[in-house]
């Protein structure tokens, strides 16, 4: 029951400092923007290059996207060592890893709708409201892998100097089979799926999920408790 | 699940040792702080107060030596030994974006205490915060902050206290609203330690004074000796 | 003059590195050259021992990880570092090799210096996520924490290796056959074994050099507890 509650407390807590800062969302938004129209200029105004790879080049943007929002939402809690006091409370460690990772979840799954017509739109692909529902879905467990070890690594580098280069670094490998998966999904629900290949990829999303769900709170009291 | 020693020893350090690097900030350190006392920790900066209340308060452990926290290892029972003390430190622990209110409703919250706005705008209005109610802590001075911090030792009612310099920041009528209030906590038969260079003004209410050397517990008694005995070694 | 006692993983590079002049100089002299791709593929004696090899080197960081953060225990800080950086420098050669044995046969004519095959891929990928663990050491200063956060990714990035696996593998769906001993013929089979156990000789001795300079390190700054203050000299006396 305490860590049911303190886990809530803490989502509740980060969403409303979310809602408060909301042009972080709107900044982390407008670089997905950026970056979606970079790969078009990239790429060249010729639409078949496009719209190929409209879902590589989605997923691509709101990964880029992701990191700027998870290393700042630890900021925060590392301006006045906000997350000792928290600690100190005492919050289960434990319970605070899960408040903090179904806020950035969340945080990330909103990109989504807001990016996805965008890039749809620019890129040419045509999509009606059911398949765009459809791959809000796939993002929805893309964003849970996303902020798993997203969390926990931005929870220690959050307190280093070079935060800002060592975040990716850490966090790209990992996250292939996301990217990989996520990209793969929604060429299939946009471009039809003859070989049912798309369970398959569904499924490593979730399994991804489930894994690093599991483990990183595990690990979290190791990274945020002093030794 | 307390032991019988808990009783008669809120801290109990032997040969209590903690290294950073290459550097040992506190060494050969005993201590026992018992039920009810009020104790000032005095000594120069980087005499090891701030590493000493850190222990305490399980952050971070001990590189020799042992530490009992209400006859536990604050080490290994990290939320049973927390959840009995406070800690007020440098650091205020509070995120800008809040008011002063929702600050004060998150810490009940996550303590799992049911306490209404009524009862925490009362608290707030204690430090004479009640008309910032809904202000944004970031825009609070360095004294503001340190008063709503403070709060944190009056809402969950621990029995062991660790103050790391309460009077930092704080004007004349907030150093003095400190005083009343480790008064209180004293009368009230709860533990205070604290860690603090205002001695003439602490070693008013605090029981016994241990002085710091170095990372060493370099003279321990009455706290009214402190003033003198710093004054002697200037 | 008293002989100084030779430390045990001496005697492990020591056979580390006569096995691999014996396996090298069968595969290179002895045996046959293969049907299909010809004297070239002799690259497999070492190719082959480095992917085994640093596989081993990942799962024992893996397992040092694991032991540091249930233990608590200091040494298997250097263990952890030791595999890892053994593990990336096999990988880093692997690569190198792959992509030499590559150039010499299926892109020969071409200008291909890299193919998305499962096992390669999977290996670069792998080469980055532990090197991510280094990098991530470099930066924290506190030993404690550099052992406490180094295991936590460690264990992050080794858990990673099956699904970037099957993810590779599903994204290409063409792919060799695993290379075993077993598939090659006899000949080719000894400098293969002979070679396997020179690498992880070698990577023995490596990396227990490796834990023995972190240990060190930490030896280093274990400075002895300074001496208590007289009354005399401190400052309440």
């Amino acid at each position: 029951m305490t860590f049911l509650r303190q886990a809530l407390a803490i989502l509740r807590k980060d969403l409303l400092i979310e809602w408060r800062g909301r042009s972080r969302l709107f900044s982390v938004l407008l670089f997905g923007v950026v970056t979606l129209l970079l790969f078009s200029f990239a790429v060249g105004p010729d639409g078949g290059a496009l719209e190929e790879n409209a879902s590589g080049f989605l997923v691509l943007a709101l990964l880029l996207s992701s990191t700027l929002a998870l290393s700042e939402s630890f900021r925060l809690e590392q301006e006045q060592r906000a997350i000792e006091g928290l600690l100190l409370v005492p919050v289960d460690p434990v319970a605070l890893y899960y408040g903090k990772v179904t806020g950035n979840t969340l945080f990330l799954f909103l990109l989504g709708p807001l990016l996805m017509p965008i890039a749809l739109g620019l890129y040419g692909v045509p999509a009606g409201p059911e398949t765009l529902l459809r791959l809000l879905g796939v993002w929805g467990l893309a964003a849970a892998g996303l902020s798993a070890p997203g969390s926990l690594y931005a929870a220690m580098t959050s307190r280093l100097q070079s935060r800002d280069v060592l975040l990716p670094i850490l966090l790209f490998p990992l996250l292939v089979p996301v990217l990989v998966a996520a990209v793969k999904a929604i060429d299939l629900l946009l471009s039809g799926d003859p070989m049912g290949q798309l369970r398959d990829w569904l499924l490593l999303l979730v399994a991804f999920d489930l894994i690093y769900w599991a483990l990183c709170g595990i690990l979290f009291p190791q990274a945020v408790e002093e030794r | 699940m307390e032991s019988p020693e808990s009783a008669s020893e809120v801290v109990a350090a032997k040969a209590l040792g903690k290294r950073f690097g290459r550097r040992w900030a506190l060494a050969h350190v005993d201590l026992v702080v018992r039920p009810g006392e009020a104790v000032l920790l005095a000594g120069a900066n980087g005499s090891g107060k701030t590493t000493l209340l850190r222990l305490i308060a399980g952050l971070g452990q001990p590189t020799t030596g042992s530490l009992r926290i209400f006859g536990r290892d604050p080490g290994e029972e990290r939320l049973g030994c927390r959840r009995r003390l406070s800690l007020v430190s440098h650091e205020n622990y509070l995120y800008p974006p809040l008011t002063a209110l929702e600050t004060l409703r998150l810490w009940a919250r996550l303590a799992g205490l049911a306490l209404g706005d009524e009862e925490l705008v009362r608290l707030l209005a204690e430090v004479e915060l009640a008309d910032r109610r809904d202000h944004r802590v970031g825009g609070f001075s360095a004294g503001m902050r340190k008063r709503l911090t403070l709060l944190r030792t009056r809402l969950e009612e621990p029995g062991l206290i660790l103050l790391d310099e309460p009077l930092s920041a704080l004007d004349a009528a907030g150093r003095t609203l400190v005083e009343r209030w480790i008064g209180g906590f004293v009368a009230a038969g709860r533990t205070v330690i604290m860690a603090s260079h205002a001695v003439e003004r602490m070693s008013r209410v605090a029981h016994r004074g241990v002085l710091l050397d170095r990372g060493q517990v370099a003279w321990s008694g009455p706290a009214g000796e402190i003033p003198g005995r710093l004054e002697g070694h200037r | 003059m008293t002989l100084r006692r030779i430390p045990w993983e001496h005697w492990f590079g020591g056979a580390g590195l006569a096995l691999l002049l014996i396996g090298s100089y069968i595969g290179l002299f002895v045996a046959p050259p293969e049907r299909y791709m010809g004297e070239v593929q002799r690259i497999m004696y070492v190719h082959l021992p480095c992917a085994w090899v640093s596989m081993v080197c990942f799962t024992a960081a893996f397992a040092s990880a694991i032991g540091s953060l249930w233990t608590g225990g200091k040494k298997w800080d250097g263990a952890l570092v030791g595999a890892i950086e053994a593990g990336v420098v096999l990988n880093v050669l692997l690569l190198i090799q792959g992509i030499v044995w590559g150039r010499a046969t299926w892109w020969e004519g071409t200008d291909k210096w890299w193919t998305w095959d499962v096992r390669l891929t999977t290996s670069l990928l792998m080469c980055l996520l532990f090197a991510g663990v280094l990098a991530l050491r470099a930066f924290v200063e506190d030993r404690e924490r550099k052992a406490s956060w180094s295991a936590v990714a460690t264990i992050v990035a080794y858990v990673d290796v099956p699904l970037v696996y099957f993810c590779v593998r599903w994204m290409r769906s063409l792919h060799q056959p695993q290379s075993s001993p077993e598939t090659v013929s006899s000949l080719m089979v000894t400098p293969l074994r002979i070679n396997s156990f020179a690498v992880l000789f070698i990577a023995i001795w490596f990396i227990a050099r490796r834990a023995r300079i972190e240990l060190m390190r930490r030896q280093m700054d274990e400075v002895p507890l300074p001496r208590r203050l007289t009354p005399q000299e401190s400052a309440g006396g």
